[in-house]
Parts: C-alpha cells; structure tokens; sequence
C-alpha cells in the first residue's frame, strides 16, 4: 500500500533527531477515516453469521487478524510516527512485540489450544458434571484438579 | 548541551530544550518506547490466558462457579461505539501533538482537553459494561474465565484512567507555560499504545467468537 504524505518539514519537534517530521492535520484525517472504515468493517463480521450463515465464520476470522494488523500498523507507523523516526524505535517496539507474540504463541501451542488435546479444563468445555464425580473428585482426563 | 534563546510565545513557550543523546534520540522517547515494548508482553500474557480460559466455565466437581460466560453478554454495538470513541481520542491526540509541534498553545490545550473527555467517556463506557455484567451475575470471581476477563480489560482500563489523569496534568501545565512539545509527543505515545491494545482486545476478545 502506497500512500502520500504531506509532511510538515518546518515543525522540528527534536533539533538534531535524525527523522523526517510528522505528517499533516490532512493526512491524520485520512488516516482515522480509513482506520474508522475498518472498524466498521471488523463490527459487520459479527452479524455475518444472520447475513451469510455460520460458514461465513471461516471467512470472518481470518479477516478480523488481518484488519486487526493493519489497524495496528496504521497507529504505529502514522499516529506514533513510528514511519517517520528512527529506526531504532521502530526496534525497540517490534522487537517486544514480536518477543510477546514468540512467547505466548509457544506457551499456547504447548497447552494445546490448537488442537483438541482431550483435555477439557482448557479451552474446550468440560463435561458434565455428575453427582459421583464430585463425591470420589473425578475431574476428567488430565483434570487440574489431579 | 548549549543554550538555546527562546522567543517570546504568544501564549505558551515550548522550550527546545533536547539534550544531546549518542543514539540522537532524546532519553524520555526512548524510554517511553522501551516501556511500551514490555507492556506489549504483559498485555500478551493477560491476552493468551484470556485465550485459554474464555471457554472454560466455573462448574469445577467440588467448587461452586457460574458457567456464565463474558462473551454470551458482550453488547457489540455498545462497545464498537467506545471503540470508536477510543480511536476518535487517537485522532484529537495527534492532533494535539501537531499543535504543539506549531507551538500554537491554545489548540494544544484544546485538544488535550479533547482526548482527556474521550478518554473518560471510554472508561464511563467501561464502568458500564462491568455494571451489566455484575447485574447479570458476573462478577470478577465467577469462574476462571471471568476472571480473565476482567483482568484483561480492567488493566486496559487503569491504563486509560492514567493516561487520562496525565492529559489533564499536561493541559494544567500547559497553562503554567511548562509544557514542550515533547512532552506531548512522548504523551501522545502513550496514548496511542492504549488504543493498539484496545485494537487487540477488541478483534480477539469481543468479534471472534
């Protein structure tokens, strides 16, 4: 995606800071109006499922990660200036981020959230509960409460 | 670090007043920047452990717990509205910043003020939402999954309350005359990290189902 930017070359915020200057009122407009079309968007999905049936859901998450990502550059890179300073912010950011997603992507796989493991304390509903169960303190397979 | 002369504002001074940095970055940026960065992971962890117990309900064999979920009452339409109004806050914060970018003072504190409303709105809409679902039968204790839930988005929401009590000091010295603009900036990062998170919780927490 290819845009313009109108920048503001005669507003130093840092004298000496190595970075293009912020962008204009204009673009920040249209930057939120394209940031509020998304939203919009994100917002139909959840009536997808009356509109278009529940197959539509397969549609539906794929697209809500990939708007969620755009959105989420959209702010870093224009409203955080993230495209305009230097790149060692830009660094320093992704770098947590990207830290974040590694760690909890792994620790989520590990646990099985993926995949139906049989477990039914995480994620999936458990079953149902009987009276015996509670009595000898049954909690299924691989139950948290062992 | 030399001195530099400062012109007389109108109404407000923004000293330029930078120190020299080996990185040429001035040292409050950078540390808001590595701060947003950790805070990536400890809204990661609260995320993924939203991820795991969200479906898991509170009929544990021994324990009493509701099996009511926070997804089965979220009220769409009413948070994709404090939604909007969280990215409006977005816009009226960089607007902000370009103000005192321009060291136009009076625009500064108007849209200070601006974000801080709408930062307070969003919590208002917030509070809300917590009343319902506690009238509904959900409290922070119901089950695991609440729990979550409410951690999740009730740390999202301290992190709106500060960001709204430093608006409103920044728009208090504003009118002292103590404010520049990279105070506004670095604000303004802030800010906008509140509403990236939101942008997550948002799509993970509230429309996939």
């Amino acid at each position: 995606m290819s845009t313009t930017i109108d920048v503001d070359d005669d507003s130093p915020v840092h004298p000496g800071e190595h970075h293009d200057h912020g962008p204009s009122d204009r673009t920040y407009w249209k930057v939120f109006w394209i940031l509020v079309a998304i939203t919009a968007l994100e917002v139909s999905t959840y009536f997808w499922d009356v509109w278009f049936g529940e197959s539509s859901w397969s549609l539906a998450v794929p697209l809500l990660l990939l708007l969620m990502v755009v959105k989420f550059v959209l702010i870093a890179s224009v409203f955080m200036h993230l495209r305009f300073d230097s790149k060692l912010l830009t660094r320093i950011f992704y770098f947590g981020l990207a830290t974040a997603c590694i760690v909890y992507l792994v620790a989520l796989s590990v646990m099985n959230i993926f995949t139906d493991n049989g477990n039914p304390w995480f994620n999936d509903p458990p079953p149902a509960v009987t009276p015996s169960a509670v009595v000898t303190g049954e909690t299924g397979p691989g139950g948290m409460g062992d | 670090m030399t001195d530099v002369a400062l012109e007389p504002m109108d109404d407000l001074e923004f000293p330029d007043d930078v120190h020299a940095t080996s990185t040429g970055i001035s040292n409050p940026k950078l540390a808001m920047w590595t701060y947003l960065a950790s805070d990536c992971l400890l809204f990661g962890g609260l995320i993924s452990t939203y991820l795991l117990y969200r479906n898991r309900p509170g009929n544990i064999p021994g324990l009493s717990g509701s099996n009511l979920r926070a997804s089965e009452l979220f009220n769409i339409p009413f948070t994709s509205m404090t939604s909007f109004i969280l990215l409006m806050s977005s816009l009226t914060m960089v607007l902000a910043v370009n103000s005192a970018i321009r060291k136009d003072a009076e625009r500064v504190r108007l849209w200070l003020i601006a974000t801080s409303v709408l930062g307070a709105m969003f919590l208002g809409g917030q509070i809300y939402e917590f009343t319902e679902f506690v009238r509904e039968g959900l409290g922070f204790t119901s089950n695991v999954s609440a729990s979550a839930f409410f951690t999740l988005t009730g740390l999202h929401g301290a992190h709106v309350a500060v960001g709204v009590l430093m608006l409103l000091s920044a728009s208090v010295y504003s009118v002292r005359r103590q404010l520049n603009a990279e105070a506004v900036e670095t604000l303004g990062l802030y800010w906008h990290f509140v509403d990236i998170v939101w942008v997550v919780i948002f799509a993970i927490v509230y429309l996939i189902p």
